[in-house]
């Protein structure tokens, strides 16, 4: 029973108390009314999955939104009763909650603390209060030191903090600002954003409206390299390419993948299996039995109202199913894989997922890219190079199929 | 055999003044079609032609009229519309013993009519003018009829008014046509002589010849012969056109009809050639005769190289159908293995690509369009060259020579100054200006070919919003101080961008394609100077700064599929691009010469 894969869980709460101007996620404001169903919408989802994953251990929970933090702490708990009911959940879990800075309070630390969660990521996003305010945030610089200490207080000692950068018409002094605030409140883990105006979005109208100019894509690239290199020296590990760990004192090797990375998000990167649920949440999973062999990504519908209903109705919630063959599958772990620049995709790995090695698998494109200087490769790994790094998208592609 | 009650008939009409739709009425009227059979433009059987309006290939339909009590066997012949397809016309026309001119009475006579109108008259045949479109609101018959009138001496009055699409007055085209054209003369005792006035490819039956039968009588299915190709045939069937092919046991002088000639290319038989019988073959093929001559040449590459042997198996079958077009194979550092396509005018190129892309789904690169040239080398020799590539060494030149044509323009006389500075711009001389009426103009110049075939049609309809009508034909080769333009990216020439360009245009035309690659080529992970060369010498220059970042900034679970998808999409993107050195260039830059003159 043990040898099956683990697992890990995502649920995708909808809310805000606003929506931001650049956000396209599934996240919706103004329905409050609609809280305590998706809770119970969440749950039976999750019962659903009770016995066909009966045999798996799930070794991540990641709350996300959405703002899972405007939940009651009521609310919050029916759900991680649930969840510790309906799966088996490893000794060593690693649970994430978001929290947006102005939606929090010493009683929801508390209670998010009481219910196992152990690892918090905040939506910072600047230190900047015009840049604040053009993003639509409902919290200021100094809402975002006083949540930070508060979860401090409450016993939080793995927090990530979320910033974008690359705004229209940021200048170098205020990134620069922002970036030796965060660092002088030394969390475990930052992700920094370069900022992409997404369809639909009231950016994106916005920039096509001329309303505010499109972002800098040459600033954004400085702003990026001036994030690497001051990170760095304040002691951070960049182990993905939106993603920084602070060194764990000795625990953390040159190559592998820090400490203080999120278990979660690696399980996403590794191409390992997680169910999502909630609307609009995706999953991907592997499964095998009766000597088939599947392998499947799927993604849940996106209104709540529909995804409350045919839970309610016991219908299939799914908007897309796809079946992913196995030379897809690898071309995944490949597009993956490299986004970890320390561990990059190891050979084991990925042997042990596909039966194969990646380096007789995609030899050509390899020695292509390492030739152009934008791959290394060894007995052991493939990563990006620092150059790489900067074109990711370019190296990605190579392993992937044409549109 | 009564000769006296056929007639053959064209109808000539600039572009959109209702040729087809009168033909549709007439073939409607006369019931050789039943009306559920019945659809609009029903003689233009390509999907493009019935898409852009315009017929492109020559066509015929057999009609049965009963005119005071008796039958006359009415053939149509249509014509295609185009000025590339001139050649096509004068073979439809000589089919015929008259023609109906169709004038719109909101346009009055354009450049296509005066040219149709000047073949049908070289041909003597007998015109019936009429005036189409009476119902429109700008409507003026009156002073169309007297436009005509002044044109052909037919008195304003006599001139039939039609409205072809509501059916008004449409019976009076018939009884004109069988009033005032002659029947048919031909000798039914002479040998056979058929003139092909149009061919096409049928995959069952082979190369269909449209055929008009000038003397004698083809009955049952005898060995021909077709004189200019000297190729024989042992036909399948004969028969006339209604307009679908309906096998007759006979053809005689007089008739329009068909024949399955059994060969396997339209190579095999030229439009123009006599057909006569083998065993008793007449003494003197038909006259008016000449091959086929591209005038226009460019470079056909399929955007990917492995899809090589495939776009010459759809040039192979394009051909079948027409024989106007010519291919070679050809070689670019550039782009790779490809051809060198000859084609009749700027129109029928773009036929061609229309046709390569939807019937037989090729994604292909077409380079710059070229005239030929003829280069005069310092030992004397004189070689024709239709490619840039092909021009030799300027140390080996003594001087090169540059097609020229007569230009005709009818415009209303308020845009006279804008034209002229167009006609001006590329290098043209004015010849004549003549005053159609108060209103309208005649401009006849003289204009190096090469600066029409680019781009001039749509500029000239630019500047005369919509108005102005062309027409021309070749004139003379003359002395002309022509260059190489060189493209460079990164360093490297490539060979697929060089244009031969007037040296008083050089400059300004190297600094517009400078710029114009600059906008397409996107930016590379490294920077990328493009240049302008003649010779040695750089005569313009920008950079493609070079990209800093392409990576996105967020991948997590709910992601994967969408975020793979974007790079599937970016990754069918690159593929659509010629990698030249290492530079990915977009297919558009090879086309971006034609739209040199836009800004």
């Amino acid at each position: 029973m043990n040898d099956l894969p683990r697992l890990g869980l995502y649920i995708h709460i909808p809310f805000c108390e606003r929506k931001c101007p650049y956000c396209d996620f599934n996240t919706y404001a103004g329905l409050e009314a609609l809280y305590q169903a998706t809770v119970e919408a969440l749950i039976a989802e999750m019962a659903r999955w009770a016995d066909p994953l009966a045999g798996r251990t799930i070794s991540t929970v990641f709350v996300g939104g959405g703002t899972p933090t405007v939940l009651s702490p009521r609310q919050l708990e029916q759900l991680f009763v649930a969840v510790h009911r309906t799966f088996r959940v490893a000794e060593d879990v690693e649970i994430t909650c978001e929290a947006n800075p102005g939606a929090v309070d010493r009683e929801k630390f508390a209670a998010l603390r009481a219910l196992g969660v152990n690892r918090l990521s905040m939506g910072v996003q600047s230190f900047q209060a015009d840049e604040l305010r053009l993003l639509g945030r409902i919290h200021s610089a100094k809402d975002a030191r006083v949540a930070y200490d508060m979860a401090r207080r409450a016993g939080f000692d793995n927090i990530n903090l979320d910033f974008i950068f690359g705004l229209p018409q940021q200048s170098a002094e205020a990134w620069a600002q922002t970036l030796e605030e965060a660092i002088s409140l030394q969390p475990e883990h930052l992700s920094l954003y370069s900022l992409i105006v997404e369809p639909g979005t009231p950016f994106f109208h916005w920039v096509n409206s001329g309303k505010i100019v499109a972002p800098d894509e040459d600033l954004a690239a400085a702003f990026y390299e001036m994030a690497m290199e001051r990170l760095a020296q304040a002691g951070y590990l960049h182990y993905e390419i939106s993603n920084w760990a602070r060194r764990a004192s000795s625990t953390d090797s040159e190559s592998e993948t820090p400490h203080f990375a999120c278990r979660h998000n690696l399980l996403y990167w590794r191409n390992e299996d997680y169910l999502g649920v909630g609307p609009g949440a995706h999953s991907h999973l592997r499964t095998s039995g009766n000597g088939s062999y599947i392998e499947q990504r799927w993604g849940n519908v996106r209104p709540v109202r529909t995804y409350v209903r045919r839970t309610c109705e016991g219908k299939p919630l799914a908007e897309f199913v796809e079946d992913i063959s196995p030379p897809l599958a690898m071309g995944e772990s490949m597009m993956l894989g490299l986004r970890l620049v320390r561990e990059g995709v190891r050979q084991d790995r990925f042997a042990a997922l596909h039966g194969c090695s990646p380096s007789q698998v995609f030899e050509n494109e390899l020695r292509r890219l390492s030739a152009a200087g934008l791959l290394t490769l060894d007995a052991e790994r493939i990563r990006l190079s620092r150059r790489g790094v900067l074109f990711g998208n370019q190296v990605f592609l190579q392993f992937l199929p044409e549109a | 055999m009564n000769l006296d009650h056929i007639r053959n008939f064209s109808i000539i009409a600039h572009i959109d003044h209702g040729k087809s739709t009168l033909a549709d009425q007439l073939i409607r009227m006369t019931e050789t079609v039943t009306e559920r059979e019945m659809r609009e433009q029903l003689l233009d059987s390509m999907e493009l032609e019935r898409e852009k309006g315009v017929t492109i290939k020559a066509s015929a339909v057999r009609m049965i009229y009963k005119h005071r009590g008796e039958e006359y066997e009415i053939n149509l012949i249509d014509t295609p519309g185009h000025v590339d397809f001139s050649y096509e016309v004068h073979r439809a026309l000589q089919a015929c013993e008259g023609a109906v001119l169709v004038v719109d009475a909101s346009q009055g006579i354009q450049a296509q009519t005066m040219a149709h109108l000047f073949a049908a008259l070289e041909q003597n045949l007998t015109i019936v003018p009429v005036i189409n479109k009476i119902d429109l609101p700008a409507a003026m018959p009156d002073e169309v009829a007297q436009e005509i009138e002044d044109l052909l001496g037919v008195p304003a009055e006599d001139i039939p008014r039609i409205s072809a699409k509501a059916g008004v007055n449409v019976e009076e085209v018939l009884e004109r046509v069988i009033a005032e054209v002659p029947p048919p003369k031909g000798d039914l005792d002479a040998p056979v002589r058929a003139l092909v006035f149009d061919c096409h490819y049928d995959s069952y039956k082979g190369v269909i010849a449209y055929v008009r039968m000038v003397d004698g009588v083809i009955t049952g299915l005898p060995k021909l012969l077709a004189m200019n190709t000297g190729k024989t045939m042992e036909p399948l069937e004969i028969g006339v056109l209604v307009p679908q092919m309906l096998p007759v046991n006979e053809l005689h002088a007089g008739q329009v009809g068909y024949i399955a000639t059994g060969l396997k290319s339209v190579q095999d038989l030229d439009v123009g050639d006599t057909i006569t019988l083998a065993a008793r073959p007449a003494t003197e093929k038909l006259p008016g005769y000449r091959p086929l001559k591209p005038m226009v040449f460019a470079g056909l590459y399929p955007t990917n190289p492995d899809d090589y042997n495939e776009l010459r198996d759809a040039l192979e079958k394009l051909q079948l159908n027409d024989a106007a077009l010519t291919y070679e194979p050809e070689t670019s550092q550039a782009l790779g293995f490809g051809f060198r396509l000859g084609f009749l005018g700027l129109f029928h190129m773009e036929i061609v690509q229309e046709r390569l892309e939807r019937e037989y789904d090729m994604d292909v690169i077409f380079t710059a369009p070229s005239v030929e040239y003829r280069v005069v080398k310092t030992n004397g020799e004189v070689i024709a060259i239709d490619s840039p590539a092909a021009l030799p060494d300027p140390t080996e030149i003594e001087h090169i020579e540059e097609p020229w044509c007569e230009l005709r323009i009818f415009t209303p006389a308020e845009y006279i100054g804008p034209v002229l500075d167009l006609v001006t711009k590329r290098r043209g001389e004015l010849k004549t200006q003549n005053w159609l009426d108060s209103k309208r103009v005649e401009i006849v110049c003289l204009i190096p070919l090469s600066e029409i075939i680019v781009d001039f049609y749509n500029e000239l309809k630019a500047r005369t919003k919509g108005y102005a009508s062309m027409d021309y034909t070749l004139d003379q080769y003359r002395p002309s101080d022509m260059v190489k333009l060189d493209i460079l990216v990164n360093h490297q020439p490539v060979d697929a961008l060089s244009i031969i360009v007037h040296r008083d245009q050089a400059y300004h035309k190297g600094q517009r394609l400078v710029s114009k690659m600059k906008e397409i080529i996107p930016r590379q992970m490294f920077e990328v100077p493009i240049q302008a060369a003649i010779g040695n010498k750089i005569i313009s220059r920008a950079n493609v700064k070079a990209l800093r970042k392409d990576v996105l900034a967020k991948c997590y679970g709910g992601d994967v599929t969408r975020k793979r998808k974007l790079l599937e999409k970016q990754k069918a993107g690159k593929k659509r691009m010629k990698m030249v050195g290492s530079v990915e260039i977009p297919q558009e830059a090879f086309m971006s010469v034609l739209s040199l003159e836009e800004e």
